[in-house]
């Protein structure tokens, strides 16, 4: 049965888009799409924003296709995100590669894609589109906004520079800033990248991809993205392919497993985009983000102020007892980290043994934290 | 689930100020703090390890924190509370020790309350036929109840002493509804539970 149907919308800015490196973009485009609908308070939004390798396309079904949006089995008709009660957005990021202006989109200096040439990103610049989109909309107060993985960076970012605008946020899974080791993991994806003859110093547009990078890179994350034991229980030592001649060729279960991964995502990815996000990710420091120079830089003006208004609002942060990318330890710091801004912040453990990915997977228990702890924001707000 | 003896709610109402801050540890559904926040107007957080409990407390409204109680508060800094309960919770930690002086490293004050082993009643029933009072184990039989500490009042005195606590109020229950404050042994005999407001010596 098909379920709804939604279009991933496009907004256009035609003026100087300022990030906290000072470069400019100008025209940016964002990709967003919405479900529900906006009351006419304009104050029941929820924002939504996606992980590393997501898109816009979070909810519902795209005409004609089989496999709705990424977090459909969370947003939707009594879901997590009820679209019966609330507006839900979500857009993609800037410097992605699903709709909104990232690398892989023309350069209106040199009339081809800007590659290299696109301006170091920031988290801060990611959620600076997305206010732009916002007010473009109408909605200058949100009920909440939430995000997983970098999501939750995003969502961290934008509560911490706009208190103002939100009545909560949601983290899952994600932390306020990379460990050596969680840097280095995006390091040996990118290395894998810009290793690949076909890279040639981003400029491929028009040519083949570095895929063969690219897959190699999805490979590595894939395993941060589940657990050990989960891969054990899928995969343990079984073969596809029992001819011993075929000497390094995949041969186990899990080595095809992780190359389907990889040649799954080349498909829909941009390998620059990969280059420019995680390191967005890797540089994110949400504490000295909140201090350092970075704050009156870029796109806004009003960032930052009315911190006081933070003892008002309520956080919610979401750990995975299997997640060993962003492990419970590194959710609990942002629960030490907004309870020190005074902000009334619960935190839960998702038992699972699903690994990072659970945040995508295990919506059962989500949706039940998730719905109570919005119906309870309804109440008191 | 075992039933929260709601008696000793305005006891714990009546100790703290208004405005407050009060940190719950094994707030259970967290009807004690969403009173305490709609009467006295304190700033409210829970510590529970069950995520159905948990649930509950976020559709009240209460900041809970899923966590072993057992494993401290690391989470919060020195004195970051006014009160820190631990209300019918004492009985089933692991290192009860610990937790008190983790306590009041965070808050100001700790109110306990202490299912007394020495009432009367408990007594006779080992007395006279040799076993435990279900009263005690709170839920279930000796081999599958959470309680693993049984403390009496003199013992948790003797306890309070030695570990350098001051008691600065104390209540205890005996039959008939009846409320005493008065610390004379014999509470040790005739009270079913007791509750003590403390603070580290000063």
């Amino acid at each position: 049965m098909q379920g709804q149907i939604v279009e991933t919308k496009f907004i256009t800015f035609e003026r100087p888009f300022r990030l906290e490196s000072g470069d400019v973009l100008n025209p940016l485009e964002i990709a967003y799409e919405t479900y529900g609908t906006l009351n006419e308070r304009c104050d029941n939004a929820i924002l939504i924003e996606h992980a590393l390798s997501g898109t816009a396309h979070a909810a519902f079904y795209h005409e004609g296709t089989k496999k709705p949006g990424w977090w459909d089995d969370m947003i939707g008709q009594g879901k997590g995100f009820d679209t019966e009660k609330y507006f839900v957005i979500c857009t993609n990021v800037i410097g992605g590669c699903n709709g909104s202006t990232g690398p892989s989109s023309l350069n209106p200096a040199t009339g081809r894609p800007y590659a290299l040439t696109f301006p170091p990103l920031t988290m801060r610049d990611m959620v600076e589109a997305q206010r732009l989109l916002l007010l473009s909309l109408g909605i200058k107060r949100l009920r909440c906004v939430v995000g997983g993985s970098m999501g939750g960076m995003q969502a961290m970012q934008f509560f911490c520079d706009y208190p103002d605008m939100f009545d909560s946020f949601i983290t899952i899974a994600t932390t306020m800033r990379h460990s050596a080791q969680q840097i280095a993991f995006n390091e040996v994806g990118r290395r894998a990248i810009m290793a690949d003859p076909r890279w040639n110093g981003g400029d491929y547009y028009g040519e083949i991809s570095p895929e063969g990078g690219l897959s190699v890179a999805r490979m590595i994350g894939h395993i941060t993205y589940i657990s050990e034991k989960m891969m054990q229980e899928k995969f343990g030592r079984l073969r596809k392919d029992k001819d011993s001649r075929a000497i390094f060729r995949p041969t186990f279960e899990v080595e095809h497993y992780l190359d389907y991964q990889g040649i799954e995502f080349v498909r829909r990815f941009d390998a620059n985009t990969y280059l420019y996000i995680t390191s967005a990710i890797d540089n994110f420091d949400l504490v000295s983000s909140m201090s350092g120079p970075g704050r009156i830089r870029g796109e806004g003006r009003a960032r930052g102020n009315a911190l006081e208004t933070l003892s008002r609002k309520r956080g919610l942060v979401i750990s995975l007892t299997s997640d060993w990318l962003y492990p419970p330890p590194q959710s609990q710091d942002i629960v030490r980290f907004f309870s020190g801004l005074r902000v009334k912040i619960s935190y839960t453990e998702i038992a699972t043994d699903h690994g990072h990915d659970a945040f995508l997977t295990d919506h059962m228990k989500q949706s039940l934290i998730i719905k109570s702890f919005l119906d309870s924001i309804e109440r008191t707000r | 689930m075992y039933k929260i003896p709601r008696s000793n709610y305005p006891i714990i109402e009546g100790w703290i100020e208004p405005g407050s801050r009060v940190l719950d540890l094994g707030c259970g559904d967290g009807t004690l703090l969403s009173d305490l926040a709609e009467k006295r107007q304190v700033e409210a957080v829970g510590v529970e390890i069950s995520q159905d409990m948990l649930v509950q407390c976020i559709s009240k409204g209460i900041s809970v924190y899923q966590a072993n109680i057992d494993k401290g508060l690391c989470q919060w800094h020195d004195q970051s509370f006014d009160y820190v309960i631990l209300n019918d919770t004492l009985q089933v930690i692991t290192r009860p020790n610990d937790v008190i002086k983790e306590m009041l490293r965070v808050g100001k004050y700790a109110i306990i309350s202490v299912s007394n082993f020495g009432y009367i009643g408990n007594r006779a029933r080992i007395l006279f036929q040799g076993r435990l009072s279900p009263k005690i184990l709170v839920s279930g039989s000796w081999h599958d109840t959470p309680v693993i500490r049984f403390v009496s009042i003199q013992e948790f005195r003797h306890f309070l002493k030695r570990m350098g606590i001051d008691i600065v109020d104390a209540r205890f229950f005996l039959a008939f509804s009846l409320i005493t404050s008065l610390r004379w042994p014999l509470v040790n005999l005739l009270t079913r539970n007791g509750i003590f407001k403390l603070r580290r010596k000063i």
